[in-house]
């Protein structure tokens, strides 16, 4: 039994290994969600006009859209690629279930977003006068909250398979479903600002997201069978 | 052997096979024969359990091959006109990626072997999206040599050598060869009726769909 479980764990590894390289090798993906982000982030103070108060009290939230907004184009493709080139054919034949490959891919699209997310955030945070203690918080959830939202545009993503139109039809059906995600990830901060704990929220973040990451990975493999099947 | 029973399948509001009956011959290359859109495409997916089936069964032996899906895939290997190839990567990256994604070892000594059975090994660094058709069909035929180092029993491969020349095609019936000569079985979709010498019977879907009807 030990020996059948090392490998579910190497050919999972070996998944992960090749979606990060595949996307590593097509940068423009990663530069143009922190691109969206920055544009985001640089247009809402503007809008706001001079006053600094207004700013202070949106800012957390603006960090929280801007995110969601900007990674809806890289979604899209997240499985679309490997549907056109076959790839989804031949990990239909890995011996591992679909399911923990799409686990699998859910955990590397994440992994590819946060690293630039980790990175730039904090600039963000400033960027929009926030307050220095709520930068680590804003981290921590940002964290967290990725991981749902990658796994809840993965399902999102395998539903408009092979649909036209799908890059349209994609927001309208996700954002519903990641606005829990965007209360509670908010919320963590603005517990820090009205000096409550914010663990509440963090852990309601967290229980968010250990629900989609049970529940996503069925759902994803279903909807790639059916996608493959037709 | 694999037997295909009363397999009705669907495809949009389309049906495609309805309570087709067939056997595939273990050991031996099945060449699936048949006009455009007469569903060759289509048998293959549904038995490398892609495409489920409306009504019937496919059995390898005793197994259901839906039922018992992630063994019969294990051994199996799946090849249609869509590659599978990255274009983000290259032609060694592809196959290395493709090894370990099917649980099995890869290294630099058997991607070159892979790469040269399809006379591939000047392109091992080359990447796909700078490859032309017929070095992209090459880039994946070269998995079928792992069948020489790993356990694989069947090959289902749609059209395989549409977009070969003369030479990888000689190469391509020599995997072949040497895959019969361990015992594998094959099944392969093609308009292309030379491309097998030995050791094989053809399945012809037009007639076997009409012997239904009368």
């Amino acid at each position: 039994m030990n020996s059948v479980y090392s490998s579910w764990s190497n050919i999972f590894i070996a998944h992960v290994k090749r979606d990060i390289l595949t996307n590593s090798r097509s940068l423009i993906d990663m530069i143009s969600i922190v691109g969206f982000m920055i544009l985001i982030i640089i247009l809402f103070p503007l809008g706001l006009g001079p006053i600094q108060e207004k700013l202070n009290i949106v800012s957390n939230a603006v960090i929280w859209v801007g995110l969601i907004l900007a990674i809806m184009p890289s979604l899209e493709k997240l499985l679309q690629k490997d549907f056109e080139n076959g790839w989804l054919d031949q990990i239909a034949t890995s011996p591992i279930p679909l399911e923990i490959v799409m686990l699998s891919k859910g955990i590397s699209y994440w992994l590819f977003i946060l690293i630039p997310l980790i990175i730039t955030s904090p600039i963000f945070a400033i960027l929009l006068d926030m307050d220095l203690k709520n930068i680590p918080w804003l981290v921590i959830s940002i964290s967290a909250g990725s991981l749902a939202i990658s796994l809840i545009g993965l399902s999102g993503s395998a539903l408009i398979l092979g649909a036209r139109r799908g890059n349209i039809l994609l927001p309208i059906l996700i954002i519903p479903l990641m606005t829990p995600i965007l209360i509670f990830g908010v919320g963590v901060n603005e517990a820090i600002n009205i000096n409550e704990s914010p663990y509440g929220n963090l852990f309601l973040l967290l229980a968010l997201t250990l629900v989609y990451l049970v529940i996503s990975p069925f759902i994803s493999a279903l909807l790639v069978r059916i996608a493959i099947g037709r | 052997m694999l037997y295909l029973k009363d397999l009705t399948i669907q495809r949009g509001n389309k049906i495609v096979f309805s309570n087709f009956n067939a056997v595939i011959r273990s050991g031996y290359t099945t060449l699936i024969k048949g006009k455009n859109g007469s569903g060759k495409s289509t048998l293959l997916r549904a038995i490398a359990g892609f495409t489920p089936l409306e009504k019937g069964t496919i059995k390898q032996d005793k197994k259901d091959i839906f039922e018992n899906n992630e063994e019969w895939v294990e051994n199996l290997i799946f090849l249609d006109t869509k590659n599978g190839l990255s274009k983000d990567l290259t032609v060694a990256e592809n196959l290395n990626a493709w090894l370990t994604m099917k649980g099995w070892s890869s290294n630099k000594e058997i991607i070159k072997m892979a790469l040269k059975s399809v006379g591939m090994e000047k392109y091992a660094e080359l990447y796909i999206s700078q490859c032309s058709e017929g070095l992209k069909k090459r880039a994946a035929l070269s998995r079928l040599y792992i069948s020489f180092i790993n356990k694989v029993d069947f090959w289902i491969l749609d059209e395989p050598t549409n977009e070969l020349d003369t030479a990888s095609l000689v190469l391509f019936k020599k995997l072949v060869f040497n895959f019969l000569e361990q015992k594998g079985t094959i099944i392969i979709a093609s308009h292309d009726q030379t491309i097998i010498e030995k050791n094989f019977y053809t399945l012809d879907l037009d007639e076997l769909k009409n012997q239904r009807v009368s």
